[in-house]
C-alpha cells in the first residue's frame, strides 16, 4: 500500500464559515494502481490528491504514505518525499520557460543530488520515452500543448516515483492530443507507477482501473474493473 | 541546477526586466559609491595637503581657523620661543595679506601676499629660481608671472592692502627671485610671497610683527611639539595635523558629510525600494511555477535561495558596474564643485579610499538582503495547494 487514508476531512476557514472540500474519506492506493477520481466542479477531487501528493495536510483523519504519518513530518521531510516517490502533472504544465524540455527533466533530479552525466542521460532517457526525443533542446515555448505536457510527465517520472499525481492533465489540450497524453499515462502506469489521476474528462477516467466519484466531498461511487 | 544557475536563467528570461534592475543599481550605487567618496574625500584630501607640507604642528591666537581669527601680535618673540623648544626644529610666522600687481597700460591684478619668516623649511613649493632673500625680493606662482608677464629676475611693482594699515599704501617694486606653488592656491589665484621682511616694505612696519599663525617642524612627535607649545605659551593654541583637521570638519567639511549621509541614505532606500518591487512582481507573476517546483519537491529553503540569489545576482552586477559609473561621475562632480571660489588646486571633493569600498560593497550587501526578504517571504510562506487550485482558476 502506498498511500492510507483514513477518515481525512480537509476544511477551509472562509469568510462566510468553514468549508468541507473533502469530508471524512478513506482510501487506500495500491503499488501500480490505475485511479481515476471524476466528480463536478468544488466536489473536492483536488484537494483530495493535494492531500494525497502532500501538498496539503487533511484538517483531521490519518494519512499515511509507505506508513508514515504524513502529519508528523515536517516541511522538509514532506519536501523529500514529494521529490523522491511522488510525481506531479499539472493542467497548465508548469514548465519553466527559460529551460530546455531536457532541463526540464534534469530539474527534480538536480533537486534530489543526482550526478549531473546520470541525469542527462535520465533525461534523453524519458524524453524518448514520452516520444520528445528530438525536441530536448527545445524550450516550452518551441513546444505544442502536447508536447510541453509530455515533458511534464518525463519531469514527473524524472526521480522514478511510486506514485504519479495528475490534475487534469488533458484539461488544456484538444481530444486527439488527449487521448496521445491518456495513451501515454497508461504506459507509465503499465510500467509499474501507481497513477491517480483528477479528470473531468469521460474517457481519460474510464481508461482507468478504478474510478471514484465524488460528490460534496464525499465519495459517492467507486467502480472497479 | 543550483540556485545562482538558476536565477541566472529566471534573469535571462526577463532581460527588460533584468536590465532595467541592473542599470538601476548600477545608477543608484554609483551615486552612493560618491557619496561615500564625499562624505571622507574633503577632509582626506585636506589631511594630505597639509601632510604634503613639512609643517607638523600650527599656532594661533585662538580656537578660530588661520585667517578668520585675531592674529599673534608678538610674532617675532612668539617664533624666538617656540623655536627654542628642544621639540621644535623650525618656526616660521606666515601672515596673508591682498595684492594687486600693477601691469603697463592693462588692469592690475590682484591676489594674496604672504609673509613668511627667514627658515630653512617655506610653504611652498620652488619651481625656478630661488627664494626671497632680502627685503624686496619675492616668489610668484605660474598664474601671476604670467598674467604680470613677468620671470626669475624680472621686476614687479605691487601694492599691498594690508589689516594693520589703513592708508592707502605706495606700490613697491620687488625683484621676482623665483617661481614657486603654493598649495592652497586656488587655480585662478596668484599668489606671492615674501620675507617678513618684504611684508613689511609693502605693508608698512606695524605689519612685520604680526602672524596669522606660526607654521612649526616638530623634531620628532607633532604631539609632543604641540603640548610643549601650548606649555610655553598658554595664550595660544597649537594644534597638530590631525588637530587641525578636527577643527576645519567642525567648522565646515561637517556639511558634506551630513549631505553625504542623506544622499547615501536615500539612494540606499531606492535602491531597496527598486530591488524590492522588481523581485516581487518578478515572483508574483512566477507563483504557479514555485507552487509546481515546490509540489515536485523543491524544498522551502531552495525556492528562498533562487530568490535571493536573483537579488544577489541584480545588486551584483549592478553594483560591479557602479564603481566605473561613480568614478566617472565623481571627476565630473569634483570638477563642478571646484569652481567654487577659493578652493586650492590640489584640494578633492571625492577621493577614493579603500574604506568607501568595503562600505560601498556592505551597504550593497545589506540591500541586496533586505531588498530579498519581502519576496523571500512570500515564496516561504507560499501554500502550494492552494497557489495551484487559484492558478487553474484563474
Amino acid at each position: 500500500m502506498i498511500v492510507q487514508a483514513t477518515n481525512v476531512s480537509r476544511v477551509f476557514p472562509m469568510p462566510a464559515g468553514p468549508v468541507t472540500a473533502v469530508h471524512d474519506l478513506t482510501l487506500t492506493i495500491a503499488q501500480g494502481e490505475h485511479t481515476a477520481i471524476r466528480g463536478p466542479s468544488g466536489c473536492g477531487k483536488s484537494t483530495l490528491l493535494h492531500m494525497l501528493g502532500c501538498v496539503d495536510a487533511p484538517t483531521s483523519g490519518t494519512l499515511l504514505f509507505d506508513g508514515q504519518d504524513i502529519a508528523a513530518l515536517s516541511d522538509r521531510e514532506r519536501s523529500l518525499l514529494r521529490l523522491n516517490h511522488i510525481g506531479f502533472v499539472f493542467q497548465r504544465f508548469f514548465l519553466l520557460p527559460m529551460l530546455t524540455a531536457a532541463e526540464n527533466v534534469e530539474l527534480p533530479q538536480s533537486e534530489a543530488g543526482v550526478e549531473r552525466e546520470t541525469r542527462r542521460r535520465r533525461s534523453r532517457e524519458l524524453l524518448d520515452y514520452v516520444g520528445l526525443g528530438p525536441r530536448a533542446d527545445h524550450r516550452p515555448s518551441q513546444l505544442s500543448g502536447g508536447e510541453m505536457q509530455r515533458v511534464a510527465i518525463a519531469r514527473a517520472l524524472a526521480n522514478r516515483p511510486r506514485l504519479l499525481l495528475a490534475d487534469e492533465p488533458t484539461g488544456e489540450l484538444d481530444e486527439a492530443t488527449g487521448q496521445q497524453i491518456a495513451a501515454l499515462l497508461d504506459r507509465v502506469n503499465a510500467d509499474g507507477t501507481a497513477l491517480v489521476i483528477v479528470t473531468h474528462d469521460h474517457a481519460l477516467a474510464e481508461r482507468a482501473t478504478r474510478v471514484l466519484t465524488m460528490k460534496d466531498g464525499r465519495i459517492e461511487r467507486e467502480t472497479r474493473r | 541546477m543550483r540556485a545562482l544557475a538558476f536565477a541566472w536563467r529566471s534573469l535571462v528570461r526577463q532581460p527588460a526586466r533584468a536590465t532595467l534592475g541592473i542599470l538601476g543599481v548600477a545608477a543608484v550605487g554609483a551615486l552612493l559609491f560618491d557619496m561615500l567618496l564625499l562624505s571622507q574625500g574633503l577632509v582626506r584630501s585636506m589631511r594630505d595637503l597639509l601632510e604634503r607640507q613639512d609643517f607638523d604642528v600650527r599656532v594661533t591666537a585662538t580656537e578660530a581657523l588661520p585667517g578668520t581669527g585675531p592674529v599673534i601680535d608678538d610674532a617675532v618673540a612668539v617664533v624666538a620661543t617656540i623655536k627654542a623648544l628642544p621639540s621644535v626644529r623650525e618656526a616660521v610666522a606666515f601672515r596673508i595679506e591682498d595684492l594687486s600687481i600693477d601691469r603697463a597700460g592693462r588692469r592690475r591684478v590682484r591676489g594674496f601676499l604672504q609673509g613668511v619668516g627667514r627658515g630653512a623649511v617655506q610653504p611652498w613649493t620652488l619651481l625656478r629660481g630661488g627664494n626671497p632673500q632680502g627685503p624686496r625680493e619675492l616668489v610668484l606662482d605660474e598664474d601671476g608671472a604670467r598674467e604680470a608677464g613677468v620671470a626669475v629676475g624680472s621686476s614687479i611693482t605691487i601694492r599691498a592692502s594690508c589689516s594693520a594699515e589703513r592708508d592707502a599704501l605706495p606700490p613697491v617694486t620687488f625683484r621676482v627671485s623665483g617661481i614657486a606653488a603654493f598649495p592652497f592656491d586656488g587655480p585662478d589665484d596668484v599668489t606671492a610671497a615674501t620675507t617678513d621682511d618684504g611684508l613689511a616694505t609693502a605693508c608698512g612696519e606695524r605689519e612685520a610683527g604680526m602672524a596669522d599663525m606660526i607654521l612649526v617642524t616638530a623634531a620628532g612627535d607633532p604631539a609632543a611639539a604641540a603640548a610643549d607649545i601650548a606649555a610655553a605659551r598658554p595664550d595660544l593654541r597649537a594644534f597638530t595635523n590631525e588637530q587641525m583637521i578636527g577643527r576645519i570638519e567642525q567648522g565646515g567639511f561637517t556639511y558634506f558629510r551630513q549631505i553625504s549621509t542623506v544622499l547615501t541614505t536615500v539612494t540606499v532606500s531606492f535602491a531597496l525600494l527598486l530591488i524590492t518591487v522588481l523581485l516581487t512582481v518578478s515572483v508574483n507573476q512566477r507563483l504557479g511555477e514555485i507552487a509546481a517546483l515546490r509540489a515536485l519537491g523543491f524544498s522551502r529553503a531552495r525556492v528562498v535561495a533562487d530568490v535571493f540569489s536573483e537579488s544577489v545576482l541584480i545588486v551584483g552586477i549592478g553594483g560591479a558596474l557602479s564603481l566605473p559609473l561613480g568614478f566617472a561621475l565623481a571627476e565630473g562632480l569634483d570638477r563642478i564643485l571646484k569652481r567654487m571660489p577659493g578652493i586650492p588646486e590640489p584640494l578633492h571633493f571625492f577621493v577614493f579610499q579603500p574604506e568607501a569600498l568595503a562600505v560601498h560593497a556592505t551597504l550593497l550587501v545589506v540591500t541586496a538582503v533586505a531588498a530579498a526578504l519581502y519576496p523571500m517571504r512570500i515564496v516561504a510562506r507560499l501554500p502550494i495547494a492552494a497557489t495551484l487550485r487559484d492558478e487553474v482558476i484563474s
